[in-house]
């Protein structure tokens, strides 16, 4: 079952996250490749995460439909101009990805060019306008198309946003220039997250909640001092110093697989987004806990 | 105004070394507001390079340093320390720099400054950037605040997840353009039209360099 059946079929979908390598050695990404196969259904490859060059996310997608896997392209607006995400959307296509994800992506002074020019020609809700206007067979300036992509557009969203209001307003206008799906940032308080998805409800697209897995009592803290949208509850906090440095990772794996049991048992949400940063060895064994 | 900051003086050093005297050309406009180019910075200037063994043939601040042919006229008394000089130094920006390099065609001009952005005076020579002369104003859509300079990416359809209790994560110093212009729309109970609006892609064709505009040939052509 491709993605866009899997996402109109109902189920609950379980997507994760791959980062491609600094490098030519593709080794270590193609064993996470491995052990996600059969297991999600679809994998991201993420586009220059943090703003830090490592290779093309179009490259990794390929290699995973190669690999038995469904890709999803991250596409960032940072290192490409409308002509450069055009040009490598159609690309994108005829190598077999049908399924990208639009973002603004992180300033290059997060990464490690920090020297480089933005580009920032379009942002997100405008490459998702730029996705619809390929998928109708023409270019945005509305020149034909010679062949057309029939893209699956996506888009993220934080839930935990401080102030929320202006990125719930942003979310709308993504759902109106064509975003199908969304994959939201971490989030640790499913409370939190209910209301917004009471929000987000209102729209006919579908959500898969993010999940960062909590290493221990100091990567929440990290997190929530340093990652905009991130809150980690403290009483997360204090069962992940409850169960000492030998435990803590079990303990992180426990609460996202007991969060994401709780997100598809209540039907919260359509699915969950696993982002592993490091640990896409402990990916298979979360689902399975979770019994996803 | 165009703000500008004093290069190392170093660098300048480096850049002038083959030459021995220099006229010295500020500006009474935005340099002077920056300290980097009124009387003051130009006696400074003078002094410094005598230090080093240089002559100062002889000193002048424009009214408007970037109206060439106002220089031109405001310059003509001084024009046999001009001719006498090896070379001839800009204190303002680089406009500034440019009606000299028009006006003096064999005379090498160097610049003493570097010019940074079309600023705002908030305080006494302190300085923001409002406004990135992108060639068709949008402030009438974002509440008069300016996303494509206050925004790091010059986004144009709300806060992207960089957005952190408001302010930006390229810097916490920076407060969030977007959260900005939703509060002020808010305040001005345009949340609706702000919820409505989607921006498209921006026309850069109004910024393509080089820019020029005859104002005159175009208010007759209207």
């Amino acid at each position: 079952m491709s993605f866009r059946e899997a996402l109109e079929s109902g189920k609950f979908l379980i997507t994760a996250e791959v980062g491609p390598p600094k490098g030519t050695d593709v080794a270590e990404m193609l064993h996470h490749l491995q052990l996600l196969k059969g297991r999600v259904d679809a994998v991201n490859a993420t586009d220059n995460q943090s703003a830090v060059m490592r290779m093309s996310s179009t490259a990794v997608c390929k290699l995973a439909l190669e690999h038995g896997l469904e890709p999803i392209l991250q596409m960032t607006c940072r290192d490409r101009n409308r002509i450069a995400l055009q040009s490598d959307l159609l690309g994108a296509w005829v190598l077999g990805i049908r399924n990208v994800l639009c973002m603004t992506g992180d300033h290059v002074l997060a990464g490690d060019h920090k020297e480089a020019k933005p580009v920032y020609d379009v942002e997100s809700v405008q490459l998702l306008q730029i996705v619809g206007a390929l998928n109708e067979g023409h270019d945005m300036n509305g020149n034909a198309l010679q062949g057309a992509p029939q893209f699956l557009p996506g888009a993220v969203v934080t839930p935990e946003a401080e102030p929320l209001e202006p990125q719930l307003i942003k979310f709308e206008k993504k759902v109106r220039a064509g975003a199908r799906f969304f994959q939201t940032q971490a989030i640790y308080d499913i409370e939190k997250f209910k209301r917004f998805m009471d929000f987000a409800r209102k729209f006919p697209v579908k959500v898969l909640a993010g999940f960062v897995i909590l290493k221990s009592a100091g990567m929440a803290n990290f997190l929530n001092k340093n990652v905009p949208g991130i809150k980690v509850p403290q009483a997360l906090v204090d069962e992940l110093k409850a169960a000492g440095k030998e435990g803590a990772l079990q303990k992180g794996m426990e609460i996202a697989a007991r969060h994401m049991r709780q997100l598809k048992e209540e039907g919260i949400c359509d699915g969950v987004h696993i982002m592993a940063i490091g640990m896409e060895d402990k990916v298979p064994q979360i689902i399975e806990m979770a019994g996803l | 105004m165009i703000i500008t900051k004093s290069k190392d003086f170093q660098e300048l050093m480096d850049n002038i070394k083959g030459y021995r005297s220099f006229f010295l050309l500020g500006c009474s406009e935005c340099a002077t507001l920056c300290g980097t180019g009124g009387q003051e910075q130009l006696q400074e200037m003078k002094q410094a390079l005598e230090q080093q063994g240089k002559e100062v043939t002889g000193t002048f601040v424009a009214k408007t340093g970037c109206q060439v042919l106002g220089t031109k006229v405001e310059l003509k008394p001084f024009k046999e320390a001009l001719e006498r000089t090896d070379c001839i130094l800009v204190l303002s920006c680089g406009a500034g720099t440019q009606t000299a390099v028009e006006l003096y065609q064999d005379k090498p001009v160097y610049p003493v400054n570097d010019s940074l952005f079309l600023g705002n005076m908030t305080r006494l020579q302190m300085f923001d950037e409002r406004c990135s002369l992108c060639g068709h104003c949008i402030l009438d859509k974002t509440g008069g605040i300016c996303p494509i300079t206050a925004c790091p990416k010059g986004i144009l359809n709300g806060p992207c997840g960089g957005c952190k209790d408001g302010h930006c994560e390229v810097s916490p110093d920076i407060p969030c353009a977007w959260v900005r212009i939703y509060e002020r729309m808010k305040r001005l109970h345009k949340l609706e039209e702000f919820c409505q609006m989607t921006l498209q892609a921006k026309d850069w064709s109004a910024a393509q360099k080089p820019r020029s505009l005859y104002a005159r040939k175009e208010r007759k052509k209207e």
